[in-house]
């Protein structure tokens, strides 16, 4: 599944914003940067438009104002290229195909060669070995999840951006994907944008962590994670990840009180 | 040929109840054979014995005339069918178009029978060709309209996958759309299958040489009543068959996908929420019937003497000399008429939506009754009018009997589907307060069922005014139906047309009328059906 494309490739924002039709504002005009090959965390509360951001750079939005810069080059072009993959909060499988089905249709839209065994790795990789032929129905919310992540890594994105990719999957999993999936995209050199609400899973598995205010999303912190790879579970006791995960809480709660005062003039 | 969206996945509900059914259908036999015992000597009833006799004793004849509809209800099932799939394809690829093709799709579904049967026989002359374009005009309507929603039945989320490896409306038809579709198409043809069959017989009606509508017409001329009730078991038959052989189908064919993918929008998703926007509607379809209309004669070069144009007939209404005796003329048959049919269309629906109802506070009953229910809610109206004129004589109840006959059984099967659609997880909270039969059914079944009803409830209004058309021509002599049937035998085609065109667009605004009070109901009650 070798591509002739050149290495993982930069995102740069510049003013992002998104107004929804009904006057919404979901996003207030950002510069965002991501570096090639690096793993970034948007963390922020329910709601604050991390989503619509990873939408847009995805082109699945359209910006109200700003430009978005994949490589140098529109998300458009990217999407193009079939590039990239999004693997969705919800998993979105086809329900009349099976896990491999669901797969390889990711494959055959991108245009690219299916391969039964690069396939079955995947699914192993997620955990869902013998599941390959199950059919999403038959599967809990979290093995659902699992495979929409295989799928998203299937076709070798140069930009992977995750949203919410774990909700539904339990603890233990978790863990095991946290550890695991690192280690295939630095493999791979992919740039990833993952959003998340859980503070622990994205200092574990991110280069950089930026925490987003209450909509309209503003940057309210914007830290590197300089722990060194591979991360292991036992990680989390470590003084170092402590003092990341304090400060990140402490910016989402910063974030908090500009509306709490908002509220309070109302 | 009712509520087509409304119990997509009754097919499913049949197969797995197979004693069931026989325990009801030999309840049904056995009410039967009783009944006619009791009643001999009234010469109204035919055992089902007497029916099994005549059957074995005719059975060349029948087999040749069942052998001659069959083929033309097949013909027309295809051509229908081929032409929903067709308008559908239109609907999609251009979306502003959707509203005018669903509207003049519905003028034409909305088409009196009785009246589009003889124009059809003078256009196509002898041969099959009314009793085809009967029967494929009785179905293409309710393959469009379920087979619309299955195109659009799929989460955006679908449609954000495909468009994220930079793939576009035609990977997004094949890969989720055409997929989706598959369970609301069969829905349609499930209901198409036994609607074929009842358009063909009615076609036979206008002067066909064989098949069951002519042996049906000479049954009930001479009073034969082992004849009438011999056709009619066959005719139910056929189209009961019909339905659930395209139900086992769908079953086999859809084994990989559940019936019904998604919560689906059961009812009509394009239903009018706004007056002005109903009025922009009949505007635009107004021109466009009209374009068809005039293109329609002038393409074909059909003879002026009987294919009259919208400003002969508008003539006929307004200008013309005696234009005020046939606006009363008109006005007396329509008023006639609606003495039957509004009656029987709302105690069809009341006693509908009330046994399925019934059904859920006793389940016990359901079991056996729903499978019946199904069975006969394909019954052809050409052969329950005999049937209920011989019981009930020639007067108004028997025609508000059927009327209400025809509308009830479509109602009853898509309620009780409807019914089942209640959320079990908020049946299990009321469920965990303790909550009374009663209140469940008020505030969790009856809301659940209210789009099935209101899908039910629309389609009934075509339904009722075939049902009445069909027996005030072949039975009462009465109401508009035996007005267009006089006009077409003599020859009065001035007449005729105006009464198709006004039963037409009455029908259709009173269609879009039941889809207006949906769309208001529907909002508070499940405004998810409305997006």
């Amino acid at each position: 599944m070798a591509h002739n494309f050149d290495g993982p490739p930069g995102v740069t924002c510049a003013g992002l914003a998104k107004v929804w039709p009904d006057g919404l504002e979901a996003v207030r005009p950002t510069d965002l940067s991501f570096a090639p090959g690096q793993t970034t965390a948007l963390v922020g509360p329910s709601g604050c438009g991390k989503s619509t951001i990873l939408r847009l750079i995805a082109g699945l939005e359209i910006p109200t104002a700003g430009r978005i810069e994949i490589g140098g080059q529109p998300p458009s072009e990217m999407l193009r290229q079939a590039g990239l993959s999004v693997a969705f909060q919800d998993p979105s499988l086809l329900p009349w195909r099976s896990v491999r089905g669901n797969i390889e249709l990711a494959l055959l839209l991108a245009r690219r060669k299916v391969d039964r065994d690069a396939i079955d790795q995947l699914i192993a990789l997620v955990g869902l070995e013998g599941f390959a032929e199950t059919r999403p129905a038959e599967l809990s919310g979290g093995m659902r999840q699992r495979a929409a992540i295989a799928r998203a890594l299937a076709t070798e994105p140069r930009l992977l951006l995750l949203d919410e990719p774990f909700g539904a999957v339990d603890e233990l999993t978790r863990r095991q994907l946290a550890q695991d999936l690192p280690s295939i995209w630095e493999a791979r050199g992919t740039t990833t944008i993952l959003v998340t609400h859980s503070v622990i899973e994205a200092v574990m598995l991110s280069d950089r962590v930026i925490v987003l205010s209450p909509r309209p999303a503003g940057i309210v912190l914007d830290i590197a994670v300089d722990l060194q790879r591979p991360r292991v579970p036992e990680d989390t006791r470590r003084p170092e990840f402590g003092a990341l995960v304090d400060a990140i809480f402490e910016a989402l709660a910063l974030g908090m009180v500009p509306r709490d005062r908002l509220q309070a003039r109302q | 040929m009712t509520g087509a969206p409304a119990h997509a996945a009754s097919g499913a509900t049949v197969s797995g109840s197979g004693r069931a059914t026989g325990f009801g259908l030999l309840l049904v036999a056995l009410g039967w054979e009783a009944a006619a015992r009791a009643l001999s000597g009234a010469f109204v009833l035919a055992a089902p014995s007497e029916v099994a006799v005549y059957l074995v004793e005719n059975r060349g004849l029948m087999l040749r005339a069942l052998g001659e509809t069959l083929s033309n209800a097949a013909a027309g099932f295809v051509i229908g069918n081929v032409a929903a799939l067709f308008l559908a394809g239109i609907a999609l690829i251009w979306p502003r178009s959707e509203r005018i093709v669903l509207g003049v799709a519905l003028v034409v579904f909305c088409l009196p029978l009785v009246a589009t049967g003889p124009i059809l026989r003078v256009i196509f002359g002898p041969g099959d060709g009314p009793q085809i374009a009967l029967a494929a005009l009785a179905v293409y309507y309710t393959t469009l309209i379920p087979l619309l929603v299955g195109l659009r039945a799929a989460p955006s989320a679908w449609f954000d996958l495909i468009r994220s490896y930079g793939r576009g409306a035609f990977a997004a038809l094949v890969h989720i759309r055409l997929m989706a579709s598959l369970p609301y198409l069969f829905s349609g043809l499930q209901i198409a299958a036994p609607a074929a069959f009842l358009g063909a017989m009615v076609g036979e009606f206008t002067g066909a040489e064989r098949g069951m509508g002519v042996l049906t017409i000479r049954a009930m001329r001479a009073l034969d009543v082992e004849m009438t009730w011999a056709l009619a078991t066959v005719a139910t038959a056929v189209a009961a068959l019909a339905y659930l052989g395209v139900g086992a189908l769908a079953q086999h064919v859809l084994r990989d996908a559940p019936p019904i993918i998604l919560a689906p929008p059961r009812a009509d998703i394009r239903v009018e929420t706004h007056l002005s926007r109903l009025g922009d509607s009949v505007f635009g379809v107004s021109a466009a019937i009209l374009v068809l209309w005039w293109g329609a004669i002038a393409v074909f070069n059909l003879n002026t003497f009987f294919a009259k144009t919208p400003d002969d007939v508008l003539r006929a209404l307004v200008w013309a000399p005696d234009a005020a005796q046939t606006r009363a003329i008109l006005l007396a048959a329509l008023s006639e008429t609606a003495v039957f049919l509004v009656p029987g269309y709302f105690a069809g629906l009341a006693a509908g939506a009330g046994l399925a109802i019934l059904f859920v506070l006793v389940p016990a009953i359901a079991g056996t009754a729903m499978p019946v229910a199904i069975a006969l809610r394909s019954v052809p109206i050409v052969t329950s009018a005999p049937l209920i004129v011989l019981l009930l004589g020639r007067g108004a109840v028997a025609t508000v009997v059927l009327v209400a006959v025809m509308i009830f059984f479509p109602t009853l099967v898509a309620c009780i589907h409807g019914l089942r659609q209640a959320p079990g997880q908020v049946i299990d909270v009321f469920d965990s307060y303790a909550a009374s039969r009663v209140q469940r059914l008020l505030r969790v079944h009856i809301p659940a069922m209210l789009p099935a009803f209101f899908a039910a409830a629309r389609m009934g209004v075509p339904t009722s005014v075939l049902a009445v058309t069909v027996v005030e021509w072949l039975a009462t002599g009465n109401g508009i139906g035996s007005l267009m049937a006089l006009s077409a035998s003599l020859s009065d085609y001035d007449l005729l047309w105006s009464a198709v065109a006004l039963v037409s667009a009455l029908s259709a605004l009173g269609y879009s009328g039941v889809g207006l009070i949906e769309a208001r109901v529907l909002r508070v009650y499940a405004p998810e059906q409305l997006a």
